[in-house]
C-alpha cells in the first residue's frame, strides 16, 4: 500500500479517482482551489473529464447535467462559492441526483477571509437551498479522511440518489499528512434504472423536480422524507473517545475535534473525567447515541466548534435539552485553543457537583 | 494633473511591478475625482483595501465577484432617483475572471439597460488572486494552474474571448482596448469613455509578473511586446464601428513575446510546440489583417 505526504485538498482528488468519479466541474476559490488544480492535472491523465466552469452556478449545473446522465461527479468550493451553488443543491435533491460536493470552509459572512471556520454548518446541514430536502454531510478530521470520506460520500450519494457534502475547512484542506492510498478502485457503471444516458435503454427515464400538481408535489416530499428517515436510521457515523465514565462530554467535528481530543487527554491528566463524542456524519446527526449519553448519567455537554453555536443547537435538540450544553467557539479564521477548552472544563467542575 | 496622481495612493500591498496598480492609476487619471468606483473581488480589491487601510482617495465600493455591473447600475439609478447624478461617473473596475466569466451576465444587463457607467476590465489573463487559474481571457497555449501542459495538453486549449466586441455589440457608444504599456493612450481613452454618456467599456491588457512569470521590472516591456507582435491590437469603436486603430509598423514575431514569459516556456520545449506557436502567430496575423494594423 502506497503512503504519501500530501495536502488535504489533494486527498479529495485521490479519493474521487479511487471512487470512480469520472467528471470534475469547478471554479477557483481559496482555500479550495488545489482540488481544482489537481483535478485539472490528474483527471485528463486518467481519461476522466475536467471542465473549469465560468462561475460556481455553472459548475454546479454541469454537475446536475452529468449526474443526470449517470456519471459520478465531484465539485468543490468554499463558503461564498457554496452560497452561489445553493440553487443547484436544491434542484439535485429535488431531482434525486447523486453527486459529491466538497466545501473547504473559510471565514464569513460575506467575503470574509480565507482562514478556516465551520460556520457553513447550518447552510450545509440544514439544506441551504429552498424546499424540504437534506444533504448527506460527512465531516473529515484528517488528510486520510479527506480521501476516505470522499469515497464514502460517493457510496452514500449513489445509495440514496442524493447530494453528499464533504464538509471540511481551510486547515484540513491546506495541511499535509501521510495518506495511505485506498486498496481498491471502484469502477463506475451507469445505473440505467434512473439515469438518462442518451441511449435506447434509458429513453423512458425522467430526471425532473417539477410537479405542477400539488398532491403529486406533496407525495414527492413525503417520499423524500421517507428516504431521509432511512438515512438517519442506517448511516450515522461517529467516534467516541473516553465517554463511558465522563462527566463532561465534548462534542465536536472536523479540525475542532482534533483539538478537543488533545483537550480530553490534557484534562484526564489533571484528573477530570472528560470524553469526546466526535461527529463524522453531521446529517444524519447521531441523535440516539447522544440522547443515551445524556440520559444515563448526570453530565454536561460542551460543543466545540468554529461557529456561533450552530452545531450546539442540533446537540441541544438531540439530547432534548436534558443536560446543560456549553459552547467553546472561535470565529473569523481563528482556531480554537486547547487551553480555552480546558478553562471551560475547569469552570464546569467549579459549578457542577457530578 | 498632480492631484490626479494621488487618487490611488502608493503603499498598497500589490506585488512589485503589479499591473493592476498601474491600470487603476491610469483609470483614475483619465476619469478624475468626480467618480464612484465599483470594484468586484480580485487582486486590486484585496491589495488596496485591507481593513482599516485604503489606497483609494475617491468613493469606492467593493462588490462580490459576479455582480460589478449590477452594483454600478444600482448606484447610477439611485443617484438619478435622488437627482444627484450630475456629472459623477460610476466606474466599475474588474479583472478578467470577474468581467468575462462570472460577471458577464450582470455586466450585459447593465449595458443593455443603458446605464451611464464606465466599466474597465483589467485583463491579466487568469485568476491571479486565487492562484493563477485559467479564465476566458487566458490566451492559447498559456500554462496556468488549471491548464497545465503535459502528456495530453499544450496548456490552455482556447483563444481569448473577444470581450471588447461583445460589449460593442450591446450598442455601447464607445468601447476601446488599451494597454498599461501605453499610458497616455490609455488615459486618453478612459477620459473619452468617461465623458461619453451611456455605458462605455475599456478593456486593458495587463501583464502580471507573478502569474505570467517574468521579472517585475519588465511589466511595461511585456505589455509593449503584446502590442508590437499584434497579439493585442489597440483600437476604439464608436457605436459599433472601429474608428481608430494604433498602427504597428513592423510587427515582431510572436516568439519574442512568448519566450519572455514562463507561462509559454513549455511551447519551446515540447514536441510539436512550434505548431502551437504557429497557431498563436496566426491569431496575430488575423489581427493585422482585420484591423489593418500595418497599413
Amino acid at each position: 500500500m502506497s503512503v504519501q505526504l500530501i495536502k488535504g485538498n489533494t486527498a479529495v482528488i485521490v479519493g474521487a479517482l479511487y471512487a470512480g468519479c469520472d467528471c470534475y466541474f469547478g471554479y477557483p476559490i481559496t482555500p479550495a482551489s488545489e482540488i481544482l488544480h489537481e483535478a485539472s492535472k490528474y483527471f485528463p491523465m486518467a481519461n476522466r473529464k475536467f471542465v473549469q466552469a465560468e462561475s460556481e452556478e455553472a459548475a454546479i449545473n454541469m454537475v446536475y447535467g452529468a449526474a443526470a446522465a449517470g456519471h459520478r461527479v465531484l465539485t468543490a468550493s468554499s463558503g461564498p462559492g457554496i452560497s452561489l451553488k445553493q440553487e443547484g443543491f436544491s434542484y439535485m435533491a429535488g431531482a434525486q441526483l447523486p453527486c459529491v460536493i466538497a466545501n473547504i470552509q473559510r471565514a464569513g459572512p460575506g467575503l470574509g477571509n480565507i482562514g478556516p471556520e465551520q460556520a457553513d454548518y447550518n447552510q450545509v446541514v440544514k439544506g441551504g437551498g429552498h424546499g424540504n430536502y437534506k444533504n448527506i454531510v460527512l465531516a473529515p478530521n484528517s488528510v486520510q479522511e479527506m480521501c476516505d470520506l470522499t469515497i464514502k460520500a460517493f457510496d452514500l450519494a449513489f445509495k440514496y440518489r442524493n447530494p453528499a457534502v464533504l464538509l471540511s475547512d481551510g486547515v484540513l484542506g491546506q495541511m499535509m499528512e501521510p495518506l495511505k492510498f485506498p486498496e481498491k478502485a471502484i469502477e463506475h457503471k451507469v445505473d440505467t434504472s434512473w439515469a438518462v444516458a442518451g441511449n435506447a435503454e434509458t429513453k423512458k427515464n425522467l430526471v425532473t423536480s417539477i410537479f405542477l400538481n400539488f398532491e403529486q408535489q406533496e407525495l414527492f416530499n413525503v417520499k423524500l422524507l421517507e428516504k431521509y428517515e432511512k438515512i438517519c436510521e442506517n448511516e450515522v457515523i461517529y467516534e467516541e473517545y473516553l465517554t463511558e465514565d465522563a462527566d463532561i462530554i465534548l462534542v465536536s467535528y472536523g479540525i475542532s475535534s482534533r483539538i478537543s481530543k488533545s483537550a480530553v487527554e490534557a484534562a484526564r491528566e489533571k484528573g477530570y473525567k472528560v470524553g469526546l463524542f466526535r461527529l463524522i456524519t453531521l446529517y444524519p446527526f447521531p441523535k440516539k447515541e447522544l440522547l443515551k449519553l445524556a440520559t444515563e448519567k448526570n453530565r454536561v455537554f460542551v460543543a466545540v466548534e468554529m461557529s456561533a453555536g450552530q452545531m450546539r443547537d442540533d446537540l441541544a435538540l438531540a439530547i432534548e435539552c436534558k443536560r446543560p450544553v456549553e459552547l467553546v467557539a472561535r470565529y473569523g479564521g481563528n482556531i480554537i485553543e486547547m487551553d480555552a477548552i480546558l478553562k471551560k472544563i475547569e469552570e464546569i467542575y467549579e459549578k457542577v457537583d457530578f | 494633473m498632480s492631484e490626479r496622481f494621488n487618487l490611488l495612493t502608493p503603499g498598497h500591498s500589490g506585488c512589485a511591478g503589479c499591473c493592476d496598480a498601474l491600470a487603476a492609476k491610469y483609470v483614475l487619471m483619465g476619469v478624475g475625482e468626480d467618480v464612484i468606483v465599483v470594484n468586484p473581488t480580485g487582486c486590486l480589491e484585496v491589495m488596496t483595501s485591507p481593513f482599516p487601510n485604503t489606497a483609494w482617495n475617491v468613493p469606492w465600493i467593493h462588490s462580490l465577484f459576479e455582480n460589478g455591473g449590477a452594483v454600478a447600475s444600482g448606484i447610477e439609478a439611485a443617484l438619478k432617483s435622488l437627482g444627484r447624478k450630475g456629472n459623477t461617473k460610476i466606474v466599475g473596475i474588474g479583472g478578467d475572471g470577474s468581467t468575462m466569466d462570472i460577471g458577464i451576465g450582470s455586466l450585459s444587463g447593465a449595458f443593455e439597460r443603458g446605464h451611464d457607467i464606465l466599466y474597465v476590465c483589467i485583463d491579466n489573463e487568469a485568476y491571479m488572486n486565487t492562484g493563477n487559474q485559467r479564465s476566458s481571457g487566458t490566451p492559447l497555449g498559456a500554462s496556468t494552474s488549471t491548464s497545465p501542459p503535459g502528456s495530453v495538453s499544450y496548456g490552455n486549449p482556447t483563444h481569448k474571448k473577444d470581450m471588447t466586441r461583445i460589449m460593442a455589440a450591446h450598442g455601447s457608444p464607445y468601447v476601446a482596448t488599451t494597454s498599461i504599456g501605453y499610458a497616455n493612450d490609455m488615459i486618453r481613452k478612459v477620459k473619452k469613455a468617461a465623458e461619453t454618456v451611456g455605458p462605455t467599456y475599456i478593456h486593458s491588457h495587463a501583464p502580471c509578473p507573478t502569474g505570467w512569470g517574468f521579472d517585475s521590472s519588465k511589466t511595461i516591456e511585456i505589455a509593449k511586446l503584446a502590442v508590437e507582435t499584434c497579439l493585442w491590437p489597440l483600437y476604439e469603436m464608436e457605436d459599433g464601428e472601429v474608428t481608430q486603430v494604433r498602427k504597428v509598423k513592423d510587427p515582431k514575431p510572436v516568439e519574442e513575446y512568448l519566450k519572455a514569459q514562463k507561462r509559454f516556456r513549455h511551447l519551446f520545449k515540447m514536441e510539436d510546440g512550434d505548431k502551437e506557436i504557429e497557431k498563436i502567430q496566426k491569431q496575430a496575423d488575423r489581427n493585422i489583417e482585420y484591423y489593418g494594423l500595418n497599413k
